[in-house]
């Protein structure tokens, strides 16, 4: 049977979000977004994603990074630490952490679509032979990234497959656990690609010590306007997400 | 045959599914199937045990006598082989096999094949380009040198020569859009590997058509067959063959799901699509849902399987390639039987004449 997903989310639940659920979307222009994937290592691998998910063969971790110069918020950076998954045979990322610089906008992120957030100094720079990314918590840096040589592709060539949130929803009931897939459309003025380079991975920091990255695979950047959609669906974390997919949204 | 084995893998139940691939491909023989393919896969765990497949097709054609052995999809990588090791082995293939072998070309589609062997997705249309533009002159010529783009040598014997003349047919795997142009303008037959819908598929078959009659071939002879792919499950009993099947077009479905696309992880133009998956994840209606029947699937009674081969002939296919099984979901006693059915009854429909061979350059 394929490899399937056996995370103990138990310890996750007690700071999970707390998600309520409404047909709220985010529409942020001129985004700037890196993402740089490495392959990690194999062993455990079934214990890294929720029952609901089956891990990728190899398994990868995406570091995304979006820089909005503006937003309903103000300015933010968010970095995001998330993992190749499937749901059914549908390609989906595991979020395993975030962090963000903006205290509002972190709210709004979470507490719509479940993204688990800590605070952090999140900075992009763009420089013509190099995009960077370094997110430093508690005066340490727990991510170094970047990539290098950039050269131009379509934005059509990347792909960004829906996140996974792990999440309290709330409901009559207080809140249940759930998966919350959050969906995004993009609109590409510009992207390239280049050469992935990881200088610091802290994982135990993003709240998984056990992500080793061991291969590097791509790094691309895009500048862009996005959307994250309204919530359409939610999965029960503990069972198939063929079976415990509940579609909440139109 | 993908020859993909269900965990836990243990050196038996390796040696079983290959007895009962072998087992199948007798009876295939035996009952007229025209052609048994073995494709190229590596590091795909459950997906696939498949990495050695001219061994196995050795196994097969020293089992049948009358089966087209068909070598493919040959990964025309660097990283994985030379197109040196390429020829010598299917020529060697198609002289045990007294002339029945068929080659089939492609270039992987996965990330966890590719960069296994840390091959550039970017190179690999490239590459495949110049492998079938040399094995052809590796059979025909008796020394051969090449200075290409990813690959020379000095003046060599390549040795044997396969014994069909002036060579063995050569055929390509076509997932991406496009690519059944690529295979008409160089005179190869088409090998599809995803069951799109009637009308997507007309078009790419009459492109096909179009583009093959003005072909610049890699060789004296054009191969202008195209084959589609599809799930065989075939019983008297229609609602239990359907069942059987979409066991196994599930579960095809699923493990497929697990492995990287190339697409996915690499901005890349050099691959549109995402490989054979998009058009089973097309028919899923939901996030979690398994892949569901396709329109045209050959699966049921006799008279239903022979309806949808009629769909897919109309469409303009010359041949269908089964999936029987896979992950040994489905009893091997089931398979045998449905291929028995299909052809006591299904296969009489449809076998009015010989199958030709690719016609010469000189001969169109």
């Amino acid at each position: 049977m394929p490899l399937a997903g056996s995370l103990d989310i138990r310890n996750l639940l007690d700071d999970a979000p707390t998600v309520t659920l409404t047909d709220r979307e985010m529409h942020i222009d001129a985004v700037d977004i890196l993402q740089v994937m490495y392959e990690i290592g194999f062993s455990d691998v079934e214990a890294l994603v929720p029952a609901a998910l089956n891990p990728t063969i190899p398994p990868v971790v995406g570091f995304l990074v979006y820089q909005a110069a503006e937003s309903e918020f103000g300015p933010f950076s968010l970095a995001q630490v998330r993992l190749t998954a499937r749901a059914g045979v549908r390609p989906r990322a595991y979020l395993v952490s975030a962090c963000c610089d903006n205290a509002a906008a972190a709210e709004a992120l979470s507490g719509s679509w479940g993204y688990r957030i800590q605070p952090a100094d999140v900075r992009l720079r763009r420089f013509h032979d190099r995009v960077e990314c370094t997110v430093m918590a508690d005066r340490r840096a727990i991510l170094e990234v970047a990539l290098v040589d950039p050269t131009p592709i379509t934005g059509h060539d990347i792909q960004y497959p829906p996140g996974m949130h792990l999440a309290r929803v709330a409901d009559e009931k207080g809140t249940t656990p759930r998966l919350i897939q959050v969906d995004s459309e993009y609109e590409f003025q510009r992207a390239d690609r280049g050469r992935p380079e990881l200088g610091t991975f802290d994982a135990a920091a993003w709240g998984d010590e056990r992500l080793v990255a061991v291969e590097p695979v791509s790094a691309s950047f895009a500048a862009c306007d996005v959307t994250i959609t309204n919530v359409r669906y939610i999965c029960n974390p503990d069972i198939p997400a063929a079976e415990g997919t509940l579609n909440v949204g139109a | 045959m993908e020859l993909s084995v269900p965990r836990p893998w243990t050196a038996e139940s390796e040696r079983q599914v290959y007895a009962n691939a072998l087992e199948q491909v007798r009876l295939a023989d035996e009952l007229g199937f025209d052609y048994v393919w073995a494709v190229e896969h590596h590091f795909l765990e459950e997906y696939s045990h498949c990495s050695a497949p001219d061994l196995f097709l050795t196994a097969c054609a020293m089992q049948t006598s009358r089966i087209r052995i068909g070598h493919g999809v040959v990964a025309c990588v660097p990283q994985y082989q030379s197109p040196i090791r390429v020829a010598e082995r299917a020529a060697v293939l198609d002289i045990l096999s007294g002339g029945r072998l068929e080659l089939g070309t492609g270039r992987s589609a996965t990330w966890t094949e590719l960069g296994g062997f840390h091959a550039n997705p970017d190179e690999t249309k490239k590459t495949w380009d110049e492998f079938v533009r040399v094995i052809p002159k590796m059979w025909t010529q008796e020394r051969f040198s090449w200075n290409g783009r990813m690959f020379s040598m000095p003046e060599r014997a390549i040795l044997p020569k396969p014994i069909q003349k002036p060579h063995p047919p050569i055929w390509v795997a076509v997932t991406s859009p496009g690519t059944e142009i690529d295979a008409a303008d160089r005179g190869l037959g088409c090998l599809g590997l995803t069951p799109g819908g009637f009308k997507e598929s007309e078009v790419r078959v009459n492109t096909y058509r179009a583009h093959i009659e003005n072909c610049d071939p890699v060789s004296d002879i054009v191969n202008n067959k195209v084959h589609t792919v599809n799930f065989l499950s075939c019983a008297e009993d229609g609602d239990h063959a359907r069942r059987s099947g979409l066991k196994v077009a599930s579960m095809f479905s699923y493990m497929a799901s697990q492995l990287l696309s190339a697409k996915e992880v690499l901005p890349t133009n050099s691959y549109p699509s995402a490989g054979l998956l998009p058009a089973l994840r097309r028919e899923s209606g939901s996030p979690g849902d398994a892949a569901k029947s396709f329109k045209g699937v050959t699966m049921g009674t006799p008279d239903d399987v022979a309806a949808a081969i009629r769909q897919w002939e109309a469409v303009g296919y010359d041949g269908i390639n089964f999936i029987a099984q896979f992950m040994e979901v489905v009893p091997q006693q089931y398979v045998l039987d449905s291929m028995r059915l299909f052809a006591e009854e299904v296969m009489p429909q449809f076998k009015v004449a010989p199958r030709t061979l690719p016609v010469a350059v000189g001969a169109r």
